[in-house]
């Protein structure tokens, strides 16, 4: 989020919910969105394939084609353009290549955007005007948008309409991205990923030596845990395809087949291609699980040896920070200890470390600490969690976690009544803080910044301009913010590049002392020794500079988002107009069918129907948490596929039959059909939060004595189509055909 | 200021209410409940029609004039001082009149278990018990939970998400929902 869930209450006008449905996936944030209706009188618009229950709260509500976003934005960009609303003045300071997003959007009239979407062009100029006319405006989403073949793509198109409108950097503006669960913004920030380091550091040589120096370990150690050192800036599996990496039918790029599986922490069943993923935890020689309940990725396999499953504690039986959807850290109690034979994650980890014989190196740098500007060991044993959370503020400056002290965290947790809710400001001892202290908190002294890109504010304050990431130009167009651009309170008018020790004596005009030049980083995310954001602090400059927005990545396949259709399309005459990408070789370690697979058949004829994937309030993610309560398996007591009467009775379906769903991979489903009109006709929907049967077969058996939760169900995952995004390689969850056949 | 001849109501705000069941599975959990006994439950009409879907949290509403107390054989219900409706389970006899004369159908009969005693009635208590002695394991037993008596929030309405479902003195009830309305557009 760029902004929080306060300042939509306070300040939007308007919010375009699209690819979201907070009303079941979020709760406490969709109050937050009827809130600022009953106060503000703010219009809320809602984009979805289904009429869910946040679209039954919406004032405006669109129904889209799924797979169709890129091309519906550019639909009311094309108006925008068309009629002069865009806000040319912030696009002229603050923005680069605007121009050619223009020219793209230039082809997207009302009338082929409503043939490409299903929208009604009534419905999309109606949008398109009170997008113009209503400011400041925010635009939500979630999953809906990434979960796409285009998911970069969607990702893209929705801040660049909010640049052109000049909503970014604004209260009651931004881009407003829900975090499904507890602390996944905190999993992020960690970087759980194949593909980089804790806090979007990526894998380049730089920042392994950085955090080899901040975890206090030798570089060349750290080097030879890997199998040969080339693979140490290679991106491993991802999640969405790691099941190639033990089957290997699609080109594998890797030392070695996987061999084993360790899951802590992850639904792996509610993950796409689930017959892939037992036919793999069925190849691996070890198979290993560590759960509070048990991950039916366990139940999912035939596997009769080699599989073990730890007891791992609740998030009431440890201790530490979690990080909120708006960037906001929160400290969390242990309520107990943990109960029966359970270790905490931490602990599992730490007894793994032991085996492996590496436990020195993996807890060094919780025992030292910035001195003089040196990092240096400063005790013999450390305290769990203060010093891991000591460790994460003093090393992760990407974004700005300095001010995220254990000691800071745990006063605003004891005091947490004194902070406003709408500006989130503190009051009295509080004073001069925002709770959670949102990133970036540049240093122990920083309040936090609420609102990202925010330049009347200044950076002492919570205000910077955009980040200099991308370098100075690009094609002779300085990329640095125009010169009227000044972030207030800032001693550098208008904009100005990423602090380095080489430019920082020029750019900030300070000199620097023999002193400070032995002990000064290579730049502002990887000086150890705090110089670079004290001198900032002094000019009241962002250390990451003040710089241009670009609407263009040209290391992208697409440096302008263009509308692709999905890869099993319902519109095969679009097909050929907007053609997915190239098949694409080793992209997290595997190859991935693009094109060979969209255009191998005409799907639709076989598999005529939409299949859109939905979750319902009371389960979340694989379910097993929430299927295990009788309570809440009471609202759900089995697997459902909501179908629109009039498509049932076409294959002789009743309300509550049983019904076969076949995928395009020749995979199948059968689940009870439950007549519904959020859907139409040519779509159904259906939740990914059941496992624990598979294409048919119960796999109650499978289950260890006493763990069976009160319901199973079929994984809607089981017939998610092939499809992954071209950049991070989700899986298209949210675009895809099927076939009905009565059971 | 709450005034001294008001009573206790619950009132649920139907342009707040998602239909998220945080209300009813709380009040399910709270006072242990068999499952399947909807002392509140969420009622969502004309689901998934587009422009009509509406929903709305339903329980005992603590009738000034309670229909079911008035046909009651054995006459078992009883009013307390600020207004919550209660019954004794050792006098209901579980005939199911008051059902019929519920508008609202919120009396429940559980088959078995500590709540079914001879197949009596239940219904919301609003958190306040029953006749036995305040947070006695009996009151517990019978009626579960009483967060009234330890000054706590209704459970149903401490859970709710997004404020729809609100509960207290009936002036401070109709205060917020009066505020929420007449405020509209006006940025508090």
């Amino acid at each position: 989020m760029t902004n929080h869930f306060g300042d939509v209450v306070g300040h939007s006008k308007a919010i375009l919910i699209i690819g979201a449905n907070p009303a079941v996936a979020n709760p406490i944030g969709m109050k937050h969105f009827l809130q600022a209706k009953d106060r503000n009188n703010t219009q809320l618009i809602v984009v979805d394939p289904i009429y869910t229950k946040t679209a039954a709260k919406a004032d405006y509500y669109l129904r889209i084609r799924t797979g169709t976003d890129v091309a519906f934005i550019y639909g009311l960009l094309h108006l925008i353009f068309k009629n002069g609303w865009e806000d040319k003045e912030f696009i002229k300071k603050r923005v680069y290549g605007m121009d050619k997003v223009k020219e793209e959007a230039a082809k997207w009239t009302p009338e082929v955007v409503s043939d490409v979407t299903g929208i009604p062009t009534d419905q999309i100029v109606q949008t398109a005007t009170l997008l113009a006319e209503t400011k400041p405006a925010t635009v939500v989403w979630a999953l809906g948008i990434t979960q796409h073949s285009t998911g970069t793509s969607n990702t893209r198109i929705l801040p660049i309409m909010q640049l052109a409108l000049g909503n970014m950097g604004k209260k009651g503006g931004g881009c407003n991205i829900i975090r499904g669960h507890d602390n996944v913004q905190g999993a992020t920030d960690m970087c759980c990923l194949a593909d980089s380091l804790p806090g979007y550091y990526g894998l380049s040589e730089g920042s392994w030596k950085y955090f080899a120096k901040s975890w206090g370990v030798d570089f060349d150690w750290l080097q030879s845990r890997f199998a040969s050192p080339e693979w140490m800036n290679k991106k491993g599996f991802s999640l969405a395809k790691w099941w190639q990496g033990v089957l290997q039918e699609e080109q594998t790029y890797s030392s070695s087949p996987i061999r084993a599986l360790w899951v802590q922490g992850n639904g792996l069943t509610s993950m796409s291609q689930t017959a892939k993923i037992q036919e793999a935890l069925n190849k691996l020689d070890l198979l290993v699980i560590a759960e509070p309940f048990l991950n039916e990725a366990a139940v999912l396999t035939n596997r009769k040896d080699n599989l073990y499953v730890l007891p791992v504690a609740t998030q009431f039986e440890t201790e530490g920070s979690v990080t909120a959807t708006n960037r906001s850290s929160q400290w969390r109690s242990k309520v107990i200890d943990p109960l029966y034979e359970c270790k905490t994650d931490h602990d599992v980890m730490f007894e793994f470390a032991k085996k492996f014989g590496f436990y020195d190196q993996y807890t060094r740098a919780m025992k030292m600490d910035v001195k003089e500007g040196e990092l240096v060991d400063v005790k013999k044993d450390f305290v769990w969690p203060d010093d891991a959370v000591s460790e994460i503020a003093r090393t992760l400056k990407t974004i700005g976690l300095g001010g995220w002290t254990p000691e800071r965290l745990r006063k605003q947790q004891e005091n947490w009544y004194m902070f406003d809710p709408v500006t989130l400001a503190g009051a009295g001892p509080m004073k001069g803080q925002y709770y959670g202290l949102p990133w970036p908190s540049w240093d122990k002294k920083h309040p936090g910044s609420p609102v990202l890109y925010d330049v009347d504010v200044p950076v002492n304050d919570g205000g910077m301009g955009f980040r200099n990431r991308f370098g100075l130009e690009h094609d002779g167009v300085n990329l640095l913010a125009a010169p009227s651009v000044t972030v207030k309170g800032s001693t550098i008018k208008g904009g100005y590049p990423e602090i380095t020790r080489e430019n920082i004596e020029e750019v900030l005009g300070s000199k620097l002392t023999d002193a400070e030049k032995q002990k000064i980083g290579s730049n502002w995310k990887t000086d150890i020794s705090g110089i670079i954001q004290e001198k900032c602090r002094a000019a009241g400059v962002a250390p990451y500079g003040n710089a241009r927005a670009r609407t263009i990545v040209w290391e992208f396949p697409d440096p302008v988002p263009l509308h692709r259709e999905p890869i099993h399309s319902s519109r095969p005459d679009l097909v050929s107009k907007y053609p997915t990408y190239p098949d694409q070789k080793n992209n997290f370690r595997v190859d991935v069918k693009f094109i060979s697979e969209q255009q191998a058949r005409e799907w639709v004829k076989e598999f005529p129907t939409m299949l859109v994937t939905m979750r319902v309030v009371n389960l979340s993610g694989a379910g097993m948490l929430e299927r295990s309560s009788k309570y809440l398996s009471h609202l759900t007591p089995e697997m459902f596929a909501n179908i629109h009467p009039d498509l049932a009775f076409k294959y002789g379906i009743r309300d509550g039959d049983m019904m076969w769903l076949h995928s395009p991979q020749g995979t199948k489903i059968k689940v009870k059909a439950q007549h519904n009109q959020s859907v139409t006709p040519d779509r159904i929907c259906l939740p990914y939060n059941f496992a624990g049967v598979m294409q048919g077969v119960d796999l109650s058996p499978n289950y260890p004595e006493g763990t069976k939760p009160y319901t199973t169900g079929e994984s809607s995952n089981t017939i998610t189509n092939y499809g992954f995004d071209v950049i991070t390689q989700i899986p298209e969850y949210n675009a895809g055909l099927c076939r009905i056949e009565k059971a | 200021m709450s005034s001294e001849t008001s009573r206790m109501k619950f009132m649920c705000d139907s342009s707040r209410c998602i239909q998220c069941f945080a209300c009813s599975v709380a009040c399910a959990e709270a006072h242990d409940l068999p499952v399947g006994i909807s002392r509140r439950k969420v009622v969502t009409l004309h689901e998934g029609v587009e422009g009509k879907e509406v929903s709305v949290s339903i329980a005992c509403m603590h009738c000034s004039d309670p229909p079911c107390a008035k046909v009651c054989p054995v006459d078992c219900f009883y009013i307390r001082e600020d207004g919550i409706v209660l019954h004794d389970k050792k006098k209901c006899i579980g005939c199911g009149y008051c059902l019929y004369a519920c508008p609202f159908g919120a009396p429940q009969f559980p088959r078995d278990g500590a709540f079914g005693m001879r197949g009596v009635m239940d219904k919301c208590t609003m958190c306040a018990g029953g006749p036995e002695k305040t947070n006695s394991a009996e009151e517990r037993r019978f009626y579960g939970q009483n967060r009234i008596a330890e000054g706590k929030v209704p459970i149903c309405a401490a859970v709710c998400a997004t404020n729809a479902l609100l509960v207290g003195d009936a002036e401070d009830v109709s205060a917020i929902y009066r505020k929420r309305t007449s405020s509209r557009g006006k940025g508090e």
